[in-house]
């Protein structure tokens, strides 16, 4: 399979403190990574290298095998969808222009491209038409995370970074947001990095979940890898509490299709 | 009281629209100007941070110069009239204007600007899309907060001699006409109200996010500037006008009734425009340097006053000096006197009758004990002078207790009320006989002649030789006593100088 992002020999410190070091990742294309770890541990600065938001110390960033460095910031930034907590909408646009922000900023005279463009999205995150003329302030918190990840995917980019998009809203809401953002993956085939701090979000989610700790990397895994086999303390802790979701004694946990522990994870997904 | 303020407004109606038209005009070009260039320092401010604390104190610095220093600082640089008030003006307004802006753009949420970054805007896209429409709320207050300031301050433009309702209130104060002040200092509040009500309008059109709201706003937007075009327009077309002479006087009642007069014999014998701008604040220390720049072409001065002032002198002016004055100004400044009006407007001093009674006062020289207990009153300009003040108090070895800086028309006003025991008068003075005062004798002869006559540029005088005719006119026309006289009829019968020039010309068979 292509790489899609490669992160070579990273290092990131502000003045004495540093936030990654020796920090190597190669992500194939059309993966869903989950980046997880406690707060501080790098994950949000990991993400915000791959569009440019933050620079490293040292070390290279390859985005489609191209050196980001060599790139046009911009350029580089409209090809990425990038969609972070809270919803943080344009608070003097309405849904439409929000969403049509990216297209507007790469074709400024195709409108009608850019009107059925937000019109597909709409569709694809389950907005009805209707709110289109709204502004974010009239939407519910649930409404204002599909705008965000309408705006993000407007421009039909390759790569989608998403930092916690999901931090703000309740329960319910989450869950269907996460069952439509796993849909829109399938269906498009795009490359998504996806920032949390719950692990049943990191493992529901990702096809890989990147675990951090402390600017390092502890495990880069499929969720069921790292359900049957943590690397590290770190992750064993992490995990311990999904292992159990079956809520039998230690010993008997391998006869429960869902822990992780048993051979069969394939419906992990499913549940 | 509001009767006379509705007579007085509806007799002068063309007078007091003229001067509304020429406030709104200062006014809104230091607006305009403020909100380009404010605007613009503020938006580099917030774009460049480093930048933002020292210009901001620059700024503060210059909004607690007080405006009436201000003016002065300028006058050098840009002479009197419209353009250095609309500087001043903008100067002032620069402040709030530079300091929303900073604020509103500064105040934008960081992660609202990291988003729109992170989608791949440029600096200008972010500036433009998401930076100015989100601090326009805040920029909109500070552009009200700073009409309604530069529509109240521009009041004082009259000051240095730019038109403006301004013009009303100094006119008022100077020629004792009360209503008059009354009258320009509300409309200026009016039209404060009216341009803050209006921005509110706007305020709240803008607002308004409804598709329909947006294309009405554009309609209004589009309507309002063809509206602006207009009426600039017209006031261009307007200005197109013959060759202009003009004429300035000093903020004294007389200098108001000369000047008009100069205005109807100008205008009746001659084809030329006359710009006639009354009261220019400060008096000769604004008025000379403008009619050596040729802002002004004509003012009435006083001998004595020229020489010592003007010129520079330190001894006394008799008339014997007259030629040597002539030729001084000729070749100093390439200006001639022409047109000796005859009355002699000297300072004198009086006493409050009481005073007087109480140290029995009758000469200067008996000042000199009762002194030290006494409060002493005189225009700005008297403490200045060469032949002021300090002049006045080392001949006589005077000592006051206090001294008190009056603006001349409210001087008797406050010698009647007893703020001050002794004051500057002139000969003329039209209060002068209604005040329970006693003149003082001058008995070291220490007041120089001040016979009041008009310099005028010397090329002016070539250029419009029909000028010399209408001037010789005024020779020797008016007495000590005619000009007290028509002082007295514009300060305490409330008469228009215009009507009361018009009169005495009239009586003196100069009017046609």
């Amino acid at each position: 399979m292509e790489t899609a992002i490669e992160f070579k020999n990273i290092k990131k410190s502000y003045g004495e403190k540093v936030v990654l070091e020796g920090f190597n990742l190669s992500i194939e294309k059309g993966e869903f990574i989950t980046i997880i770890g406690s707060s501080g541990c790098g994950k949000t600065t990991a993400l915000k290298m791959v569009n440019g938001l933050i620079h490293p110390t040292s070390g290279d960033i390859f985005v489609d095998g191209e050196n980001i460095r060599n790139k046009n910031q911009t350029q580089l930034r409209r090809n990425i969808g990038y969609a972070i907590q809270g919803s943080v909408l344009f608070p003097h646009m309405t849904v439409e222009q929000n969403i049509s922000y990216v297209p507007n900023l790469l074709n400024k005279r195709d409108k009608e491209k850019t009107k059925n463009a937000v019109s597909k999205w709409m569709k694809i995150v389950g907005l009805s038409e209707d709110l289109k003329h709204r502004y974010p302030s009239e939407l519910s918190g649930g409404q204002q995370q599909r705008v965000g990840i309408a705006r993000a995917l407007a421009a039909s980019p390759d790569i989608l970074l998403m930092d916690e998009p999901f931090g703000a809203v309740d329960e319910i809401t989450r869950r269907q947001l996460q069952a439509e953002l796993k849909q829109i993956h399938e269906q498009t085939g795009i490359t998504v990095l996806f920032v949390t701090h719950d692990i049943s979000e990191a493992l529901k989610l990702g096809t890989k979940v990147l675990v951090m700790n402390d600017g390092k990397i502890e495990q880069f895994a499929k969720p069921e890898d790292l359900l049957r086999s943590p690397a590290t303390e770190f992750v064993k802790e992490l995990v311990k509490k999904e292992r159990r979701t079956c809520y039998l004694p230690e010993d008997q946990l391998s006869s429960c299709e869902f822990s992780g522990t048993s051979g069969k994870v394939s419906s992990f997904d499913a549940r | 009281m509001l009767q006379e303020m509705w007579f007085i407004f509806t007799d002068r109606i063309d007078f007091f629209l003229k001067l509304l038209l020429e406030h709104l005009e200062i006014s809104l070009i230091s607006i305009l100007i403020a909100i380009l260039f404010g605007g613009l320092v503020g938006i580099l401010i917030s774009e460049f941070q480093k930048t933002a604390k020292p210009t901001l104190g620059v700024i503060n610095f210059l909004y607690t110069i007080p405006s009436i220093s201000m003016l002065g600082f300028l006058i050098p640089f840009s002479g009197v009239g419209n353009a250095t008030a609309i500087i001043a003006l903008t100067v002032y307004a620069l402040l709030p204007m530079v300091r929303n802006t900073h604020t509103g753009i500064t105040n934008v949420d960081p992660a609202i600007l990291e988003a729109a970054k992170g989608m791949g805007s440029t600096r200008t896209q972010i500036l433009f899309k998401i930076k100015l429409p989100l601090a326009m709320p805040v920029i909109m207050s500070g552009i009200r907060n700073m009409v309604t300031m530069t529509i109240a301050l521009a009041g004082i433009a009259s000051f240095i001699g730019a038109g403006g309702l301004g013009v009303a209130i100094y006119r008022g104060i100077t020629t004792n006409n009360t209503a008059m002040t009354m009258v320009g200092s509300l409309l200026i509040a009016l039209l404060a109200l009216i341009m803050d009500v209006l921005l509110g309008f706007i305020e709240r059109r803008m607002n308004k996010r409804s598709v329909k709201a947006k294309k009405t706003n554009k309609v209004m937007a589009v309507a309002a500037v063809i509206v602006c075009l207009g009426i600039a327009g017209s006031v261009l077309i307007n200005t197109q006008q013959k060759d202009t002479i003009q004429i300035a006087t000093k903020p004294m009642t007389e200098q108001y009734v000369l000047g008009e007069m100069l205005d109807i014999l100008i205008e009746q014998d001659t084809n030329l425009n006359v710009e006639l701008t009354q009261g220019v604040g400060g008096g000769t220390s604004n008025i000379q340097p403008a009619m050596e720049t040729g802002e002004f072409d004509i003012y009435p001065e006083y001998t004595g006053t020229g020489w010592n002032m003007v010129l520079k002198h330190d001894g006394l002016y008799t008339e014997d000096l007259f030629d040597e004055l002539e030729k001084e100004y000729s070749e100093q400044f390439n200006m001639k006197w022409v047109g000796m009006y005859g009355f002699n407007n000297t300072y004198g001093l009086v006493v409050r009758r009481e005073i007087a009674e109480k140290y029995n006062l009758k000469t200067y020289s008996d000042l000199k004990s009762a002194a030290s207990n006494l409060t002493f009153g005189a225009e700005y300009d008297f403490f200045e002078r060469e032949d002021g003040y300090d002049a006045l108090c080392e001949t006589y070895g005077l000592n006051f207790g206090k001294t008190m800086d009056l603006d001349i028309g409210l001087k008797y006003q406050a010698i009647n009320q007893d703020k001050i025991d002794v004051m500057v008068i002139f000969t003329t003075d039209g209060q002068l006989s209604t005040s329970d005062v006693v003149v003082l004798e001058d008995d070291k002869q220490f007041y120089p002649s001040y016979i009041c006559g008009n310099v005028i540029r010397a090329e002016v005088l070539e250029e419009y030789p029909e000028l010399n005719t209408v001037l010789e006119k005024l020779n020797g026309l008016i007495t000590d006593s005619n000009m007290a006289a028509m002082n007295y009829s514009v300060e305490t019968e409330n008469k228009e100088p215009r009507d009361v020039a018009e009169d005495f010309l009239r009586s003196h068979n100069l009017l046609q």
